[in-house]
């Protein structure tokens, strides 16, 4: 086959139209090739095998319909420009799906063979510039991308020497200061601190955009997380007289979340909610459920602020935005704060959102994945359609000799879950993924469906396995406990209540655990 | 009792400065080398009982020099903290897979920093004391 040779997959289940549109083609290109399918399963097997250089395309066929059958072809072959052939009473539907991006359409029986060669020229014309668009497109982005990363990079040099001399001074290592000359240096640390919070988040919406922002999704409590934020920023709330309230939902399960994602965007949110409250009003901190998803844990932030407008709403989250009458607009930001959060939240797999009337105050709502331990759960604690007899939850802590930990800790930590995860039983035990904050210490914790006697045994070969790890006791100190789960479940129930009771009681254990921790 | 020795590893003259003075006042002595080929033989003449380097260095970058620190009988004991602007997103897990005992991302916070390079520092008396 020449180099020249257009190839077209013609989709069309009617033999007497396919006929048409082969003579039609024939007559005026004789270079094209046509190979005819009449059912969407055959062009995707077709697909498979080749890529053609133009599909036309019936919309209605045998195994498929409307505007699905486009969706189905665009998703095998992104690439190939597509032509639909349409009835005279489909139009509509043809025109809708030049709106989900087929390059054109053409009615049968309406059309010339002149007509559907030109067709084919200009959607094969337009589908190259539409590729050539999307790469200089990437192509863009990626420069931005290495441009604003070394450009961050770069200006932390200049900015850790002045943050260097200025904490110097103040720190009196280079002779006393005046009052008044210490205060003038604690303003410039401050500026040097906001210069350096927006060189931060340059890189991270950068980040955001190429999607590259990290987060480490771990298993963990929300309200501990809160706490910690709230009592954060309770200075600056007093400060301007406004309260800081925390109402918390005690059903809110453990959720998958990474707790320094979630700490940043709860810091952002509570610094705006401050920021745009006058004194004396109040911000409350929430977290709740939705009966219609109980797998979704959803934390707000309410102000009794100004408000923000329609139209500050719908571009509230985009890059750059900044309120135009912020009171401190030249000094807040660059405008990527929630922009920032909302990335984060979405890697989340939730959504932040905002409602809010204007001189009533501001409800930032966001959203993240309950930890499902039923689950996850479900395939170890049952044998033959019925819950195994005990479960005992095994807490092994890793306390690291020096604080902060020193060398690789990070991957001491995966080291030891693997440890773990070769010394249980892989039908009938489990090993949580992390849990917790993953600070100095780490917990981790197996559930294992055994009695506390037994458990003695895995305990003892978990402390022989992790003794045999490449110098372990010189980074770090093992101990491990055990608890019996005790779910009172009732006769009545099904395997799947059982299951989610003994979930329950591990979930509380945790809950306890960390908590006990965190304090 | 006899001062430990830090030695800093860094081509920006004015932060080196700031860095020297904020260390001696933390009772530390200091040597300092400003590319990677000159770090390696002040390291082994100095015998420093620990090493803040940075990443972006001329004459073999901050990676060439940890690599060849750790490579190095006499030298692989001495704890480095790397010190640099780079991203930590690209660069912490390297540097601490490489031998690094922690990374700081400047600028740094002082207190976090001095926290850090006193547990660093191994227990007992100051390297060059003990080679003497």
């Amino acid at each position: 086959m020449s180099d020249h040779t257009t190839r077209v997959l013609l989709i069309e289940d009617n033999p007497g139209d396919a006929d048409l549109v082969r003579l039609r083609m024939v007559e005026n290109q004789p270079e094209v090739r046509v190979e005819c399918v009449p059912r969407l399963a055959d062009a995707l097997d077709s697909l498979n095998r080749e890529t053609p250089s133009l599909v036309l395309l019936d919309l209605n066929l045998p195994d498929s319909r409307g505007a699905d059958t486009f969706r189905r072809i665009r998703e095998r072959a992104p690439d190939v420009p597509i032509v639909v052939l349409s009835g005279q009473d489909d139009e509509a539907l043809a025109l809708k799906a030049v709106h989900l991006g087929v390059q054109d359409y053409l009615v049968k029986g309406e059309y010339s063979s002149k007509h559907l060669e030109r067709a084919m020229r200009y959607a094969m014309g337009r589908q190259s510039l539409v590729r050539a668009l999307d790469m200089a497109r990437k192509q863009q982005l990626e420069f931005k991308n290495q441009f604003l990363s070394h450009v961050s990079h770069e200006l932390r040099t200049p900015l850790t020497c002045i943050h260097q001399y200025v904490t110097l001074l103040l720190d009196g290592l280079a002779g006393p200061l005046a009052p008044d000359q210490a205060d003038h240096l604690k303003t410039v640390l401050k500026s040097v601190n906001q210069l350096h919070a927006m060189i931060r988040d340059l890189l991270e919406a950068t980040r955001a955009e190429s999607g590259k922002l990290r987060v480490d999704l771990r298993c963990i409590a929300l309200s501990p997380l809160i706490e910690q934020a709230v009592a954060m920023m309770r200075p600056a709330a007093q400060a301007k007289q406004i309260g800081l309230e925390i109402g918390m939902d005690c059903r809110i399960p453990l959720v998958f979340a990474d707790p320094d994602r979630i700490m940043e965007v709860l810091i952002n949110l509570l610094d705006n909610a401050i920021k745009f409250t006058p004194a004396e009003g109040a911000i409350t901190v929430r977290t709740y459920l939705q009966e219609a998803e109980p797998e979704v844990a959803y934390v707000s932030v309410s102000d009794t602020g100004r408000g923000i407008s329609p139209e500050a709403k719908r571009l509230i989250f985009d890059r750059l935005y900044q309120d135009p009458d912020a009171v401190d607009n030249n000094r807040s930001g660059l405008g990527l704060g929630l922009y920032i959060c909302r990335e984060l939240i979405k890697r989340h797999q939730g959504n932040l959102t905002v409602a809010s009337e204007l001189s009533q105050g501001s409800t930032f709502t966001f959203s993240v994945q309950a930890y499902s331990l039923a689950k996850l759960l479900g395939p170890v604690i049952t044998h033959q359609n019925a819950l195994r007899p005990s479960f005992v939850l095994v807490q092994v802590n890793l306390k690291p000799m020096a604080s902060p930990p020193l060398g690789n800790w990070p991957e001491t930590r995966e080291l030891c879950l693997d440890t773990l995860r070769r010394c249980v039983y892989l039908d009938k035990d489990l090993v949580l993924p992390p849990a917790g904050s993953p600070g100095a210490a780490e917990t981790f914790f197996v559930v294992a469906s055994t009695d506390l006697e037994s458990a003695g045994i895995m305990t003892t070969r978990i402390y022989e396995q992790l003794a045999k790890m490449c110098d372990l006791a010189t980074k770090a100190s093992v101990s491990i406990t055990t608890t019996a789960i005790t779910p009172a479940p009732t006769p009545d129930q099904t395997l799947d209540d059982q299951v989610k009771a003994v979930a329950d009681s591990v979930n509380e254990q945790i809950l306890k655990i960390l908590g006990k921790a965190n304090r | 009792m006899a001062k430990r020795k830090i030695m800093l590893i860094d081509d920006d003259p004015d932060l080196v400065r700031a860095l020297r003075l904020r260390l001696r006042a933390n009772n530390f002595d200091i040597v300092t080398a400003s590319d990677g080929y000159s770090a390696i033989a002040m390291a082994q003449k100095e015998h420093p009982d620990l090493i803040i380097l940075d990443l972006g260095l001329p004459v073999g970058d901050g990676f060439v020099v940890l690599e060849r620190l750790q490579k190095n009988n006499a030298l692989s004991g001495i704890p480095v903290i790397v010190l640099s602007a780079r991203d930590p997103q690209d660069n912490e897990a390297r540097a601490l897979r490489t031998g690094a005992a922690a990374f700081f991302q400047k600028p740094a916070d002082n207190e976090e920093l001095m926290n850090v390079i006193r547990v660093s520092l191994p227990e007992g008396q100051p390297a060059a004391s003990r080679l003497s």
